[in-house]
């Protein structure tokens, strides 16, 4: 810059830095080590009334979503899409936009303590204490009694603690989590095994198709990769293929996916894998050719029968499908999480093959593996999150470390981890906020939230191009808080011996820029770089590195349509009157609970806010007496709930569905309730609660199997929602029904 | 005496934003309302006060039933916020000029520290998208770092509304002037828009003939919400299906 510099010149050199603002930063909080300190001296990188920008990886789920977080003077102020990253392309759901209230969540974890299990309060210990807690724990454990239980995202912890695990000889680490389960991702893969020979998480490009036949995935909700997902949903309607594209959902109850298509079939539940054979069967029929061997054995009329689906419904829908060029079916949600959710899987996935879109535009491909993968992991399922437990109550585990997942609230209460919990001598949990199982726990070290955070995140589906995510702390750590990988290495360092090998590593970052050295040397990728520095910082920039080309693989679908399918029906646990479905709240989803705007969402369906309620139809509610705001108590053979009733006019008589994500007794004063004594209470109730331990063919919970009975409680409890109940089933208009 | 026909309206789109919504992709998912929550400072009221109806969503989304079952649908999501009227029904009856129309960017304005809540504007407007501050509305540290410094915290006994965002347009005006030149469509949108997974929402200039949003709004099966009220909302809704 030269000596002399009229005050007009420094006025442009400054408007060309508020420029390059709006470009991606990569220095900043993003240097080595981080530090909060007030801005006694504002660092380079700020300018006061400027925003700077960091991009980061969503963690409200395991999606992996790309962020661009704006900051001001240290402070994070507004998530947006990261439009680079080729997942999102720019774009949030709501629980992303509301990641902020969990970072300034007034209930956080704020210091590492120690406590008495059950006990609120705790006694603050230091990291250095907390360090070595942690490095006795490993060493003065046999290896085959330290467990790891963890979350579904950051995949760099999980890695850190994998390769911690393999070398030392302690339990691989087991990851769960509870829209996993709701998914039935286990059922997915176990499907795609048995029909294309190779297990792996299927992709479903709702895009470029013309017909969509969904059965029970609720892909527009917390399914999968929701953002991704809706994406495709708009291209279904009205890009892709220039041509509004149908599309058709199947399921008991009018979930906010079903809300939006064409035509809803609220068939019995159970009857799914029926009814996609059937409509197979009706479809290659008018197709022409020899039966395939796949759809010989069922019989429409008794399909329709079955299902309530009258034979014309489905000789329409089957017509629909066959004479569609780019037909699609997708399996999911509820329809697999039943005693047949193999066989639905199987049905709906073979439709396909009629439509012979395998690996097509519009049609169905192995989801591409993340850039540092080599083959689909999958996560537990319930069934193998059972062994675990009943290992924990065995008392096989001295030592069990938590991360990333709240097991006491996310599995059904009918496993009874908390029980099991009082088997295992030391419970370590390395919350971000205290929520029910770090209550349980011992010891608390909170790690960073994920906007402070390093990291990556395998982008399991959702997009075509293979992605890895990465995390950057767009703010310094606002509490006495550290990175667990820090807080595991520093432990591996102080354990000594075949610990500080496996992980010998100055920090958290140099662990990461291990693990993504290698992605320098392959080709094809979105950037590259000589050196690892530089590379880094890349990496930091745009969010995350991803491979330019379709990573995605085609099924083998040769024998598809030759192999028999089971059309039985599904076994319904219980002797309740009612069919159940539990399903997961589209705002809340399992740990959106805690951030007040998320509570104050309504319900896409139904406008509820912060509670949660049970839906009936308006006619079966008239039969049994109720009206909205009715307490009943729901008894299954598992456990016993009381919930307000919702008339939902989009259910079938015989059904009542409950949404999942409330019902804490902890994770702080928006996911909980004071009663009139002030004492922390229940916020709604967890529907899990009601689940018993019934499982499909794949190892996924029966979750959507289980009937229950209702009874009337005489009380009241009056719903917050955004519409207006005045006019409804002639409320307040002296007609009321 | 002014006979009717002489009363002037504001039809003159210069400097007219405006938006188009295409209701047949809207999934209702609720992510324009969180990112106008987090953009806007929005307060939330918890439990009781929003069961009395007194949440202050900015946007929301509304459904209704048709039919009954089994022959029930959902209609359209149908994202309803402030629709910038052009001839607006809230600002004649507000005493304290709080509400008044900005020349520059033809929006409605809601000017906070005039405002004396008396809730007029809130019941003449037809699309009920005002909301009232009935208290204030408890941010316990540390939640109001999460403030956007560009966007005034409200207080109670004001009345609040949709700004399009205007602290983009400004910033986004105030950067092209700098760099002399006019400002780019599509180089900022407001934070509903932004977030929309599905890309249901596009903002932009109405006035400008080559902009996105003009182009989808001539498309002609659009709709503007109870025009015939003569309100000019500046809002175009795809009913789509």
């Amino acid at each position: 810059m030269s000596d002399k510099l009229s005050r007009r010149d420094f006025l442009k050199l400054a408007g060309v830095g508020a420029a390059s603002t709006a470009v991606l930063t990569g220095c900043g909080p993003a240097s080595r080590s981080v530090k909060r300190e007030p801005y006694m001296q504002m660092p380079e990188y700020t300018y006061n009334g400027l925003s700077t920008y960091y991009a980061t990886t969503c963690r409200e789920c395991a999606a992996g979503c790309g962020l661009v977080v704006r900051t001001s003077q240290g402070r994070a102020i507004k998530t947006e899409g990261n439009a680079n990253n080729p997942l999102n392309l720019g774009k949030t759901c709501a629980r992303g936009q509301a990641t902020l209230h969990g970072l300034y969540n007034p209930d956080r974890v704020t210091d590492p303590i120690k406590r008495t299990r059950g006990n609120a309060s705790g006694d603050i210990v230091t990291w250095e204490n907390a360090t070595q807690i942690v490095a006795d724990a490993l060493k003065n454990n046999k290896p085959e009694e330290i467990a790891f239980l963890m979350g579904m995202a950051p995949d760099h912890l999980f890695d850190l603690v994998a390769d911690l695990a393999n070398s030392t000889g302690i339990n691989a680490p087991v990851r769960f989590g509870a829209l996993n389960m709701f998914e039935s991702r286990a059922t997915l893969s176990k499907a795609a095994e048995n029909l294309f020979g190779e297990a792996g998480l299927p992709f479903f490009d709702v895009g470029g198709a013309q017909v969509v036949f969904s059965f029970g995935a609720n892909f527009l909700e917390t399914w999968l990769s929701p953002v991704s997902y809706t994406r495709g949903f708009a291209g279904l309607r009205e890009g892709q293929t220039k041509k509004r594209g149908t599309f058709v959902q199947f399921e008991s109850r009018m979930s906010s996916t079903a809300g939006k298509a064409d035509e809803w079939m609220p068939l019995r539940p159970g009857t799914e894998a029926l009814v996609a054979l059937a409509i197979g069967r009706l479809a290659s029929e008018l197709r022409g050719g020899s039966m395939p061997r796949a759809f010989a054995d069922v019989d429409p009329l008794e399909a329709a029968s079955k299902s309530g689906i009258k034979l014309e419904t489905l000789e329409h829908l089957a017509e629909m499908f066959a004479n569609s060029t780019g037909a699609l079916a997708i399996p999911g949600g509820t329809a697999l999480g039943q005693s047949n959710g193999l066989a639905v899987a199987e049905a709906v996935l073979a439709l396909n093959a009629i439509a012979d879109n395998f690996g097509k535009p519009g049609g169905v491909f192995f989801s591409a593996l993340a850039p540092n993968q080599t083959e689909y992991q999958r996560s537990a399922s319930v069934k193998e999150m059972q062994e675990f437990v009943q290992q924990m109550a065995d008392g096989k585990f001295k030592v069990l470390f938590v991360h990333g997942l709240n097991p006491i609230f996310e599995l059904p209460a009918s496993l009874d981890f908390k029980n099991a919990l009082k088997n295992v001598e030391q419970v370590i949990s390395f919350a971000t906020f205290p929520d029910e199982t770090a209550l349980e726990s011992d010891y608390v070290f909170p790690d960073h939230h994920g906007l402070e955070s390093w990291g990556y995140q395998r982008v399991a589906t959702g997009s075509a191009q293979p992605v890895l995510s990465g995390a950057q702390p767009v703010v310094s750590p606002f509490y006495n808080t550290r990175a667990t990988a820090d807080v595991l290495i520093a432990a591996a360092q102080l354990a000594s011996g075949k610990f500080a090998e496996a992980l010998p590593f100055q920090d958290e970052v140099e662990f990461l820029q291990s693990k993504i050295s290698p992605l320098m040397s392959e080709a094809d990728g979105f950037f590259s770089a000589a050196d690892i520095d530089t590379f880094a910082a890349y990496f930091q920039q745009y969010g995350g590195w991803w491979k330019l080309s379709d990573g995605r693989a085609v099924p083998n679908s040769a024998d598809v349509l030759n192999r028999s399918l089971s059309s039985a029906e599904a076994e319904f646990a219980g002797e309740g009157e009612f069919f159940f479905v539990p399903f997961v709240s589209p705002t809340l989803a399992e740990a959106g609970a805690n951030k007040p705007w998320l509570q104050e969402l309504p319900d896409p369906t139904t406008t509820v806010m912060w509670n949660t309620w049970v839906e009936i139809n308006p006619v079966t509610a008239e039969e049994l007496g109720l009206k909205d705001d009715d307490v009943v108590t729901i008894t299954s053979e598992a456990g016993v709930l009381e919930v307000p009733v919702y008339r939902y006019p989009a259910i079938r008589p015989d059904t009542i569905a409950i949404p999942f994500g409330q019902g804490h007794t902890a994770y702080g004063r928006y996911a909980t309730a004071l009663d009139e004594n002030g004492k922390i209470i229940k916020r709604g109730v967890n529907p899990t609660d009601l689940l018993g331990q019934h499982f499909n063919e794949a190892g996924d919970l029966a979750f959507a199997g289980m009937k229950v009975n209702i009874k009337k409680t005489g009380k009241k409890q009056l719903l917050s929602r955004l519409e207006s109940i005045m006019g409804v089933y002639g409320v307040g208009l002296g007609e009321e029904k | 005496m002014i006979k009717p026909e002489e009363i002037k309206m504001s039809t003159d789109e210069s400097g007219k934003w405006g938006m188009v919504i295409d209701q047949d992709i809207c999934t209702g998912c609720q992510a324009c309302v969180a990112a106008c929550a987090m953009e806007n400072n929005i307060s939330f009221v918890g439990e009781a006060d929003s069961g009395y109806g007194r949440s202050m969503h900015w946007i929301r989304i509304e459904r209704f039933w048709e039919g009954e079952y089994p022959e029930v649908k959902m209609t359209p999501n149908q994202p309803m916020m402030c629709q910038q009227c052009g001839s607006a029904t809230c600002e004649p009856v507000c005493p304290a000029f709080a509400t008044i129309h900005s020349q520059a960017e033809q929006l409605n304005l809601q000017v906070y520290n005039r405002c004396i809540g008396t809730r007029y504007c809130a019941n003449n407007c037809p699309y009920q998208v005002r909301s009232f501050n009935w208290r204030d509305y408890e941010r316990p540290e540390p939640l109001p770092n999460q403030f956007n410094p560009d966007v005034t915290v409200r207080r109670r006994g004001v009345m609040e509304k949709c700004t399009f965002c205007i602290q983009r347009i400004h910033k986004a005006q105030d950067k092209a002037k700098s760099e002399g030149r006019e400002v780019l469509d599509g180089e900022f949108t407001t934070a509903c828009a932004q977030a929309c997974p599905a890309s249901a929402i596009t903002f932009g200039r109405v006035d400008d003939p080559e902009s996105l949003v003009s182009q989808l709004a001539h498309r002609g099966h659009g709709v503007k919400h109870l025009e015939e009220l003569g309100t000019l909302p500046n809002v175009t809704y795809f009913k789509g299906g």
